[in-house]
């Protein structure tokens, strides 16, 4: 189905007893290298490079510049614990390949969930039927990129079995309740997914991966003198069990209930154009959204995206650097390969305040002539790899926080915020800020909740004014950046900065007048 | 693909075997969902092709019930060989989990009273599509908006997708449905060359279940071109309380800020802010809400639920005043009152007898709001607050279109403002509102 025009990013979240936590360890595991491959394919569904020159070769029969093999194997599983108990087990296995045939910049794809060569001789026709040319050829040879390794899982990782996330699920709902009598509900839930990939490119690339990902979170609804307010929170990323540890589950529990009972003091700010202090980690989903999506590059060759005419230009102050990076060890959108078989890297998108790069996948970078920068990402092998984002940041500056908040003056500080959106041929943004403070005077007063935050991308990143030295990257699993109905697991981080004024939606207009 | 006897029979006894293999291996009851699904999508851009896709999927759900745990599971692989094992794996994760006597199939009493009346959701004209049809379709598309959009176009995008799909349940305790479906879309997005960098982009697609009910080719790609013109010059005005009209199309964002929290799970988890608001008023006269699943070709219509209970139609909100929730069998039970349905159908809201031309004539200042950006609805205190964009108008004339603007309120007061619905109800969704008239909002700008 056609998805409207817009990127979307979601933080999955909130849906739906005791014991103490037993935590295995993993002394002396050994951990596997993405760079040797593990022939898992060829292993499990008998597929070879012999097999793959014919699907490749079949794919370019009818011509095309290139095209690419996707096989995947994925198995994800959820609990969830609700009314204390852990009572809901759902799992879902996917497997199959997506064929894809590129000619400049226009696609063929097929796919289909059964391995077998017919079924996948069918499918890679499907893909070729974009082109109607001479052949062209396939490399004779396949060989396996170079990639670093950030996520490493140990040898024998097949997720997480169901027996260990029991008592993590039991614990964070028994540490919920004991942190506050006003704690009425609790619903926690691990989820997670062993993803394992194999791409194949005509131009004889053959790399393999395992893909951990996952959360534990933790949403509770305290009652306060007959009102009610929930809050939730998750922590995980590309990490096997052993993140899972009493540390973790103790801070999952303990900010969901921290924030839920913060809401109660909460009021809404007055609407209108005001100064925004945005706090570290979790808000540089703005980022994401209101700069990020626009400096994918299949956006700006189609000459769509509002940043079209800027590479190279000033975009922001001096001291912005923004990056998007697939290296962070662990991060929810680290990637050793990425799913056209290009190595995940890091790529600066403004140095100095000057716009350097797009976020390109294979086609567009043959568009600029450019070298791919390792962000060609898809949802699943149904779907075709677009340009999109891993772990997206800005480093920091060097004033303190304090310096910020004071020099804000009378506004707002954004503390945490659950989604956004951005309309990408005008850079204008939203995104909903479920927590927050208010600044009167140079000072952080009242508890602040439930408004949005419009803006436009390219005048917000001119207006950040100041930012302090305390990057924070944002260490949940549950965020998935939604582009054309693909969702991916993605990261983003902040430091404190001000922008001078961005649009606060609230009742109230300023001066108190309802 | 193309729907048949032969194929719900092969479903049949898949899932009869299925549930017997479930049922030896240990479960008390099990349930089994089938699903097979063909479609393509076109994509057109510069008057080429940019993306053809084409594909045939197959899923399988079991969930299954063992000594009062749970678990469910599902998986594309079909074959018996594979399929002992699954459920197996299955059976031991159900066994790990902690005892919910609330999870139960519904008791079969429920399951009688289905209607047989043909809701035609199947397309027979389907299997005529041919791949020439398809690329003639989206052609015209793309030229009638690259027509009407002239010199302002950047880029335009037309795309076409059809698919068919066939579905089959059937649970240990006899309940046995099965769904046959088409559906089509198609339509086209459309980016201007605004002032300075700005660039809008808008968008009109059309969904229906038969290809004969899709409006003319021409206006769909035309009215895709209207709609970005129409966001030319887009600014923010200052923060201000006024009448807003919301557009049919777009009014279903603001009302599932209402319609989450009248669920069983939000109102039992106590995070739904309508939870002890049966029988009262909830708003103004005017706002009254049917659930509708009997609807000819509706998107939304269907002859049994998720349960299996058949599908009835009910009115959720009469005048104002909260009749019901949506309360499926797990919850009612932990609820321990009676169930209605897990989930909506076709939603109707009743057109009023104007049109919007006549409404805006007489609204003095107000705001179209013909598109939302962003925001959220807080389920268990109802405020929200949602990014707008759309045209400012006063006495009837048109002044300026706005952008970067924001609507927050909270449903238990905002839905009191409901002054009068249009006579447009949008019938390319399963749920059909009416351009829907609010007084009093405030819209903050600068």
């Amino acid at each position: 189905m056609k998805s409207i025009p817009r990127r979307k990013f979601i933080k999955g979240t909130a849906m739906a007893g005791g014991a103490l936590l037993l935590l295995p360890e993993l002394e002396g595991a050994m951990f596997l290298n993405a760079n040797a491959g593990t022939n898992y394919f060829m292993q499990e569904f008998g597929i070879d490079e012999n097999l793959c020159q014919k699907l490749l070769a079949k794919a370019l029969s009818r011509g095309g510049d290139f095209a690419d093999l996707y096989f995947e194997y994925s198995v994800s599983n959820y609990l969830g614990l609700e009314d204390g108990k852990v009572n809901q087990s759902y799992g879902n296995i996917s497997l199959g390949v997506g064929i894809r045939t590129v000619k400049g910049d226009q696609i063929g794809y097929g796919f289909t969930q059964e391995l077998t060569p017919e079924s996948m001789l069918s499918a890679a026709t499907t893909a070729s039927t974009l082109c109607d040319m001479t052949a062209t050829s396939v490399s004779s040879s396949f060989t396996r990129p170079k990639t670093g390794n950030y996520y490493p899982v140990s040898e024998d990782f097949n997720g997480i079995p169901v027996k260990s996330k029991l008592p993590v699920l039991q614990t964070i709902h028994e540490k919920c309740f004991s942190l506050s009598p006003e704690i009425v509900k609790v619903n926690a839930g691990f989820s997670n997914v062993v993803k394992r990939i194999m791409v194949v490119t005509s131009d004889g690339v053959m790399a393999e991966d395992i893909i951990p990902s996952g959360f534990v979170y933790s949403s509770v609804v305290a009652e306060r003198n007959g009102k009610r307010e929930q809050s939730s929170w998750n922590l995980g990323g590309r990490r096997d069990f052993s993140y899972y540890n009493e540390a973790v589950i103790n801070e999952v529990a303990a900010r969901s209930v921290e924030n839920a009972l913060k809401l109660f003091e909460a009021i809404l700010p007055p609407a209108g154009e005001i100064p925004v202090v945005l706090g570290p980690g979790v808000t540089g989903i703005l980022l994401h959204e209101a700069i990020g999506h626009g400096m994918e590059a299949d956006f700006n060759r189609k000459n769509v995206s509002t940043y079209s005419t800027m590479l190279g230009k000033k975009v922001a102050e001096p001291f912005v650097n923004i990056v998007d990076d697939a290296t962070n060890m662990n991060l929810a959108g680290s990637i050793n390969v990425d799913d056209e078989g290009v190595p995940g890297k890091k790529t600066m998108l403004v140095e100095n305040g000057i716009l350097t790069s797009y976020i390109h996948d294979k086609i567009s970078a043959k568009h600029y002539g450019l070298e791919p920068t390792g962000n060609g990402r898809r949802q699943d092998f149904q779907n075709y790899p677009m340009p999109r984002m891993r772990n997206t940041y800005m480093t920091g500056g060097d004033a303190s926080p304090e310096d910020i908040i004071k020099q804000a003056g009378n506004g707002i500080y954004v503390e945490n915020v659950s989604n956004g959106q951005v309309k990408i041929g005008e850079g204008d943004f939203a995104f909903y800020v479920s927590q927050g403070r208010l600044i009167e005077n140079g000072k952080l007063t009242a508890p602040i909740k439930d408004v949005n935050i419009m803006g436009n991308g390219p005048k917000m990143l001119a207006n950040i004014t100041m930012a302090a030295n305390d990057l924070e990257m944002y260490h949940g699993g549950a965020g998935q950046c939604g582009k054309n109905g693909q969702g991916v697991p993605v990261s983003f981080g902040l430091p404190t900065c001000l922008v001078k004024s961005l649009t606060v939606g609230g009742t109230l207009q300023k001066g108190g007048q309802s | 693909m193309s729907h048949n006897k032969d194929q719900q029979q092969e479903f049949r006894e898949l899932a009869g075997w299925i549930i017997e293999q479930t049922k030896k291996a240990g479960a008390n009851d099990c349930k089994v969902s089938l699903s097979k699904r063909r479609f393509v999508d076109i994509n057109y851009r510069d008057r080429k092709p940019e993306v053809i896709k084409e594909a045939t999927t197959q899923s399988l759900y079991l969930a299954v019930f063992v000594d009062n745990r749970f678990a469910g599971q599902s998986t594309p692989d079909f074959r018996k060989s594979t399929l002992a094992g699954f459920i197996t794996d299955l059976i031991d994760s159900a066994r790990l989990m902690e005892e919910d006597p609330f999870r139960t199939l519904p008791d079969p009493k429920y399951y009688t009273g289905r209607k047989d009346k043909d809701l035609e959701l199947s397309d027979p004209g389907h299997q005529q599509l041919t791949p020439e049809n398809r690329h003639l379709m989206v052609k015209t598309v793309e030229d009638a908006c690259l027509q009407k959009g002239g010199e302002k176009v950047i880029s335009v995008e037309a795309g076409e997708h059809d698919e068919i799909w066939e579905d089959f349940v059937q649970t240990s305790n006899g309940f046995e449905g099965s769904t046959q479906g088409t559906y089509y879309q198609i339509g086209a997005s459309m980016t201007a060359q605004d002032e300075g960098d700005r660039r809008p982009a808008g968008y009109h697609y059309i969904g229906c279940r038969y290809r004969s009910d899709l409006p003319s080719l021409q206006e769909i790609g035309s009215k895709a071109a209207e709609r970005t013109l129409d966001l030319m010059g887009g600014k923010k005005i200052a923060t201000e309380t006024l009448p807003v009209i919301i557009e049919n199309r777009v009014a279903p964002r603001v009302l599932n800020g209402l319609l989450g929290p009248m669920s069983g799970s939000s109102i039992q988890q106590k995070r739904s802010f309508l939870a002890d608001m049966k029988g009262t008023q909830l708003g103004s006269k005017l706002f009254t809400l049917i659930d509708d699943p009997f609807i000819p070709r509706g998107l939304g219509s269907e002859y049994f639920d998720n349960d299996g209970f058949p599908a009835r139609r009910r009115e959720f909100i009469t005048g104002g005043i909260i009749n019901d929730f949506l309360i499926d069998w797990y919850y009612s039970r932990k609820l321990g009152c009676e169930p209605t349905t897990g989930s909506f159908s076709n939603i109707i809201l009743p057109p009023g007898d104007r049109n919007l031309e006549s409404i805006i004539k007489d609204l003095g200042r107000c705001i179209l709001i013909t598109d939302f950006i962003g925001g959220n609805s807080n389920s268990t205190t109802g405020d929200f607050s949602l990014g707008v964009i759309g045209k400012l108008f006063d006495k009837g004339q048109f002044v300026q279109n706005i952008a970067e603007m924001n609507m927050a309120d909270n449903h238990l007061k905002f839905w009191n403002k409901l002054a009068e619905a249009g006579n447009d109800p949008w019938n390319y969704s399963s749920v059909r509102l009416p351009s829907l008239v609010f007084d009093d909002i405030v819209v903050a700008g600068i």
